[in-house]
């Protein structure tokens, strides 16, 4: 191996080599680059873990689940059976996994169930976050709003969530909307308090000054140098804020506040299963299962998302 | 300093003030028929009913049910409850009650915080590797799911294998370990979580390197700077961790039958016990606040930088 | 007598960075003698810093040395595994002092218990005993009312006092050894002098041997006896410090020499060192440096060059030393030569003020800023005009409020009192839409950090034409690309770069990408604040040519904000000195280094730092004390003490200042 470098050598170290080479100037150039665009590595760092994808694949089969089995399968989830032979069934083959005490079958109520918490859950996502977006920004920009805001945060962010959740639903009376307006109510202003700090520390930065000392109008701003640096905060907050909303409806269905009895959402089959568990414990199998899967599946995403939106951690 | 506290007290009862009315208010919006129970309207009549408000003092415009209720207030008395004990002063139930919930909540306070906080330091310690990674496990777990779901087989499963009364006993001291086990678990995950990213986010400051580079232990340096560095900021932690507790109270209260205010409230709400709803969620909130407040200042205590330079928000 | 006290031999250092392997040094050679001082020189990314932190052990969890030997005292470090081991000899033996002393410090620890745990560790002295010990080195390194300051914490340390307590906890064990990582980058340049002498001083007091990892080659020559040139990862050259400074063979050296401003001629083009540094990740064959090396000869391409022995203390790894090379190099000096000669000749008048017309002038400004209750003035009363065609540069140190008029002149700040006048016209209060539309077309300004200026989620092609967007300044999308390529082109970048993010360019291209944003729209008054300090020293060059050069071809008038003193005098014709918040003394160039006046702008001309070791240790630092000046009766005024040189002072100290001009 050292030898062959040194007969290498003296080929190489001829006169004629010791003229001087043509410069190049893109090759000295040459270095600093990579090739690099956000999203690209954003997605590509959130999908290389295997458990991820896992995940993702596993969350997007529940949900297309729920969708469709009550689209296409003609089972009336809240059909009460006469007939007390149908009711608290074992599993079998007309009913996957039994029925409940009342003869309806646990299996289409389960994903009518997933369905209904799941656009509960997502409504409520979903104006947190837009209502927390706006006003975030609209406070970011604004320092007079500062003391009332931060006076509404205090107040609502001093009582626990629960609380303020039984108050509402107490004072109500409870069906879908209203259960979106008690959970709606309470949450889009700790998103707004995380997106102004966000805005504020974007509205500061060098590159926003610089837009402005171009002369940049308002909505420029707002779309090319905020929105994009907040879309990654917005999918993440949402996808953390799902899993949340699930289980206050839970809980609340657990408190005897929640939907109506015959509603059928998870929080409600969880705890009609969990009155009957003694004698039949498979009733709440199926749905403590797609909660469970569900919450967690909503809780990693919005985590993992976080993480691969870190430009830091980025390949 | 005393600039700071001053001004920090006068926003906590600001905001005492404003929870206060705003609770009491929005309870006079509920419709009147929340007043009673199903079973009461199936067997009264419209009169009945509106005499029997009337009589409660219900009917009155809410500013003057809220003086009363300030007047009242201060001398000391809280009203009575409607329905869950009917005529009894929530005084005698409050001091019946609060008891018990106080004694497991500071049990619990200090199970989750001694518990969170080594099982933060020890994912820390070992980050990366599979201590730390069973302790994520736990604390998605727990943070993700419905906390009802896991007390639930908590409760069933657990007690069984351990041989636990399955409910809370006031004279049987073994019936306790299970509820505050319970109540304590969410207070593990979250102290857990925080105190094993603050030291992680510590570890890359200069000054840890700088630490290390003095020649300090790998140990040393963990101890005596980082942990003490991260634990700062929990202090902050420490009043949503009450928050958090009150929430679980009120699940666990109920799931064990303790006789304290968290089951109180299930019971009132399930009841409609309005005075009694009232005067409990009242006094939750005051005590949140009270937790925030007293947590600002313990992280202005402990923090020499907030000590001299207040907050530059 | 020289004793090697540390040996490096071919040291090679690897990093797993995200599945690749980088090579951060590679083949590293390096002696350490007794008692003298080594000064790394090398820009960021080079592999300085991580080379000496394998001395210690401390390289970052994912680096390993994986090549070559360190022997320290006839010990193998290289060999080490525990930490038990390391603990020996770090800290105690060879200690380090961290760039930036405002975040070395634990900041809720008391400075000395952060002193005194050192030394109870290392000794497992008594704890009374070392607080004592630890109050006697407080005071060792300068900071008075020691045994008070033992119970404060940093925050209420400043900048340079936080850097004196890192190193009194550095030497807090009397090691042998002390590696001071760029010490005063982070401090103000009469901070940085104090500093400096502080290290000497107590390097003579304590016999230790002293390493210094700087980029500044001025730092260099002041206190360097042996210099080691580092680039991509090796040492291209070694000797002492005038071989280097006077006498420098490889090119790169050399280069790095002659980019420098202080060596400058005003009116001509820098010496500039093109490109960017090579990435690690790639395999480098050759001289690292020859893509850069408009005179490389084709063997550089090919063969890594040997060490050359230059003399007993020089040595140069560069093909420009082997005999065959003799030609080449001697054409090179030829070359060399005739370029200075031009250069000389070349130098351009002195702006020419009777004729010019003023563009900006501002009365009276001050700004305000609250902090936490209290209110202080950042710019106070503040008076200056900017001519057409002229560079005017705002020299002070961190928080003297520079940058603050800068951005009250482009009106960042709403709340600034006084008047400004851009041509003629008020621009002070507020102005309409279409007022300040019009202003922002003629009055562009260049950010500081590069990195923190351009929007990260946006194409290069939109930054540098989002001006274009904004006055609608082409008629189809056809002349704004056309717009586009040519003012890329005249800052020279590729024009194929408009596609791609701002993440995939160095320092140098980015801060190249900022300008062309700034001038894409022809304005006629550009506020550049400090627009090189951020960058690489190879790169500054090219970046202080290229502002040169727009400013002769589109005519600008440049308000120029910096804290280096080098730079400035390159580049401006007037200089306006700033402390806290006041411009205190006003001058053209060369009338301000000829007879500067006040005693602040005294204390900063001593302080900079020259290129040349010889001037460096000869040179007098003199300190700024502010409570010389007595105004309590006799009020300062803003004066015109000769034609077009300003002063602030009170009537006894102009009459001073005259006494000193001799009029």
């Amino acid at each position: 191996m050292k030898s062959e470098t040194v007969k290498n050598m003296d080929v190489l170290l001829r006169p004629e080599k010791f003229r001087a080479a043509v410069f190049d100037r893109t090759a000295s150039e040459e270095g600093g680059f990579s090739n690099y665009s956000y999203w690209r590595s954003t997605i590509r760092t959130f999908f290389r873990s295997k458990f991820v994808v896992f995940i993702v694949a596993l969350i997007g089969m529940l949900i297309l689940m729920a969708f469709l089995y009550p689209a296409l399968s003609k089972t009336d989830p809240g059909a009460i059976s006469t007939n007390p032979m149908t009711w608290n069934k074992r599993p079998n083959a007309d009913h996957w996994f039994g029925t409940d005490s009342i003869g309806r079958d646990i299996w289409a109520r389960a994903w009518y169930g997933t369905r209904n918490s799941f656009l509960l859950a997502f409504f409520i996502a979903c104006s947190d976050v837009g209502v927390g977006t706006v006003v975030g920004a609209l406070w970011g920009y604004n320092k007079k709003m500062d003391p009332v805001m931060i006076e509404i945060y205090n107040v609502m962010t001093n009582i626990p969530s629960t609380v303020y959740l039984v108050l509402l639903a107490y004072i109500m009376n409870t069906s879908f909307l209203t259960l979106f307006i008690a959970m709606a109510s309470r949450g889009w202003i700790v998103e707004a308090r995380f997106f102004r700090n966000r805005i504020l520390s974007i509205r500061d930065s060098e590159y926003n000054v610089a837009s402005k000392c171009l002369g940049t109008p308002m909505r420029r701003i707002v779309s090319r140098n905020i929105i994009p640096h907040i879309v990654s905060l917005i999918i993440m907050e949402t996808a953390l804020v799902i899993p949340y909303s699930i289980s206050s409806e839970v809980f609340l269905s657990f408190i005897g506040i929640g939907m109506p009895v015959d509603a059928v959402t998870l929080g409600n089959i969880v705890n009609q299963g969990r009155s009957s568990f003694a004698l039949h414990p498979y009733q709440m199998l199926l749905p403590t299962a797609i909660l469970c899967v569900i919450t967690i599946a909503f809780y990693v995403i919005g985590n993992k998302f976080a993480d691969a939106s870190d430009p830091r951690n980025h390949v | 300093m005393l600039r700071y506290i001053l001004n920090r007290t006068l926003r906590s009862i600001l905001t005492v003030v404003i929870v206060f009315v705003t609770v009491f208010m929005l309870l006079r919006f509920m419709p009147l028929n929340g007043y009673f129970t199903d079973e009461m309207l199936k067997v009264s009549d419209e009169q009945t009913r509106m005499a029997y408000l009337r009589n409660q003092g219900l009917l009155d415009p809410p500013f003057s049910q809220l003086w009363r209720f300030v007047k009242n207030l201060f001398a000391g008395d809280l009203g009575r409850s409607l329905t869950v004990y009917p005529k009894v002063p929530i005084t005698i139930l409050l001091c019946e009650k609060i008891p018990v919930t106080a004694a497991f909540g500071a049990a619990s306070l200090v199970l989750g915080m001694t518990l969170g906080l080594l099982m933060g330091m020890f994912m820390a310690r070992y980050k990366e590797r599979l201590g730390d990674t069973l302790g994520t496990f736990y604390v998605v777990f727990v943070r993700a799911v419905p906390s009802l779901i896991y007390l639930f087989f908590i409760q069933v499963w657990v007690s069984g294998v351990l041989k636990l009364p399955l409910v809370f006993y006031e004279d049987r001291p073994e019936s306790w370990i299970l509820p505050t086990i319970c109540l304590s678990l969410g207070s593990i995950a979250w102290y857990a979580i925080w105190l094993r990213r603050f030291m992680v986010d510590e570890e890359n400051r200069d000054y840890v390197k700088f630490a290390m580079v003095k020649g300090l232990s790998k140990k040393y340096v963990l101890r005596r700077h980082l942990f003490k560095n991260a634990i700062i900021p929990i202090a902050i932690y420490l009043p949503s961790d009450i928050l958090f507790i009150i929430s679980g109270s009120l699940i666990i209260e109920s799931l064990y039958a303790i006789p304290g205010t968290g089951g109180l409230l299930t019971k009132a709400i399930q009841k409609q016990d309005n005075n009694l709803v009232q005067v409990i969620v009242l006094m939750y909130a005051i005590l949140s606040v009270l937790g925030v407040f007293l947590g600002d200042l313990l992280v202005a205590f402990v923090d020499p930088r907030i000590r001299l330079t207040e907050d530059e928000g | 007598m020289r004793n090697v006290i540390l040996s490096a031999r071919d040291v090679e250092i690897k990093f797993r960075l995200r599945e690749k392997v980088l090579t951060a040094v590679r083949g590293a050679t390096l002696d350490l003698y007794e008692g003298e001082t080594l000064a790394i020189v090398g820009e960021s990314g080079c592999g300085k810093s991580v080379f000496t932190k394998s001395f210690i052990g401390m390289l970052d969890k994912n680096g390993w040395v994986s090549g070559g030997s360190l022997l320290y005292r006839g010990e193998e470090l290289t060999r080490f595994k525990t930490e038990r081991e390391w603990l020996r000899i770090r800290g105690k033996k060879i200690a380090m002092v961290f760039q930036d002393p405002m975040t070395s410090l634990n900041p809720v620890r008391t400075v000395g218990e952060q002193i005194a745990e050192v030394i109870v560790w290392h000794f497992g002295t008594e704890h009374e005993q070392a607080k004592r010990e630890a109050v006697e080195i407080l005071r060792r390194v300068g900071i008075g009312d020691a045994e008070y300051r033992y119970q404060q914490y940093p925050h209420e340390f400043s900048g340079g006092m936080r850097q004196r307590v890192v190193i009194a906890t550095a030497i807090a064990c009397r090691p042998e050894i002390l590696i001071c990582d760029e010490p005063t980058t982070a401090l103000d340049v009469t901070v940085q002098a104090q500093i400096l002498a502080l290290i000497k001083q107590l390097q003579k007091e304590l016999k230790m041997t002293v390493v210094y990892i700087t980029h500044d080659l001025g730092v260099v020559a002041n206190v360097a006896d042996w210099v080691s040139v580092m680039y991509a990862g090796q040492i291209v050259e070694y000797g002492t410090s005038r071989d280097i400074f006077h006498d420098p063979r490889h090119p790169y050296t050399k280069a790095l020499l002659q980019s420098l401003p202080q060596l400058g001629v005003k009116g001509c083009d820098l010496y500039s060192i093109k490109g960017t540094p090579p990435t690690l990740y790639k395999q480098i064959t050759g001289d690292a440096f020859a893509p850069r090396n408009p005179d490389a000869m084709e063997i550089d391409f090919e063969a890594e060059p040997p060490m050359f022995q230059v003399s007993d203390t020089h040595c140069a790894k560069t093909w420009l030393l082997h005999p065959f090379a003799r030609e080449h190099a001697e054409k090179l000096n030829f070359a060399e030569e005739a370029r200075k000669k031009e250069a000389v000749a070349a130098q351009a008048p002195p702006f020419d003020y009777c004729k010019a017309d003023k563009l900006l002038s501002v009365r009276n400004l001050t700004v305000k800023f609250r902090l936490s209750h209290r209110e202080f003035k950042a710019v106070d009363n503040v008076s200056f005009d900017v001519y057409r065609g002229e560079t005017l540069s705002l020299v002070g140190e961190s928080g003297s409020g520079k940058t603050t008029i800068g951005r009250a002149v482009m009106k960042i700040y709403q709340k600034a009192e006084g008047e400004i006048e851009y041509a003629g016209k008020r621009i002070d209060g507020k102005l309409s839409k279409q007022e300040r539309r019009e202003l922002h077309l003629h009055l562009q300004m260049i950010f500081q950090d590069p990195m923190a200026s351009l929007n990260e989620r946006a194409k290069v092609d939109y930054i540098v034409s989002e001006g274009l967007y904004n006055y609608r300044l082409f008629a189809n999308e056809e002349e704004r690309m056309r717009r586009v390529e040519q003012i890329m082109a005249e800052v020279g970048l590729n024009r194929d770069f408009i596609s791609r993010f701002p993440h995939e360019f160095s320092g140098g291209q980015r801060q190249r990408i900022g300008i062309a944003r700034s001038l894409v729209m022809n304005p006629d008054f550009v506020i550049a604040d400090e627009p090189i300090s951020a960058l690489d020293v190879s790169i500054r060059a090219q970046v202080i040519n290229l502002l040169n050069k727009l400013k002769k071809e589109r005519n600008l008038t440049y308000l120029f904000i910096a804290h280096d003193l080098s730079v400035v005098k390159f580049i401006s014709d007037r200089i306006a000195v700033i402390n806290k918040g006041r411009i205190v003394e006003m001058a053209t160039c060369d009338e301000l280094f000829l007879h500067p006046l006040h005693p602040y702008t005294k204390a900063l001309l001593s302080a900079v730092p020259h290129p040349d070791p010889d001037r460096e240790r000869a040179k007098e630092l003199l300190v700024y004390d502010a409570s010389i000046h007595n105004y309590k009766i006799d009020k300062p005024v803003w004066c015109e003490i000769t034609d077009r040189h300003f002063v602030f002072g009170n009537r006894y100290e102009l009459d001073m200042y005259r006494e000193e001009l001799g009029i």
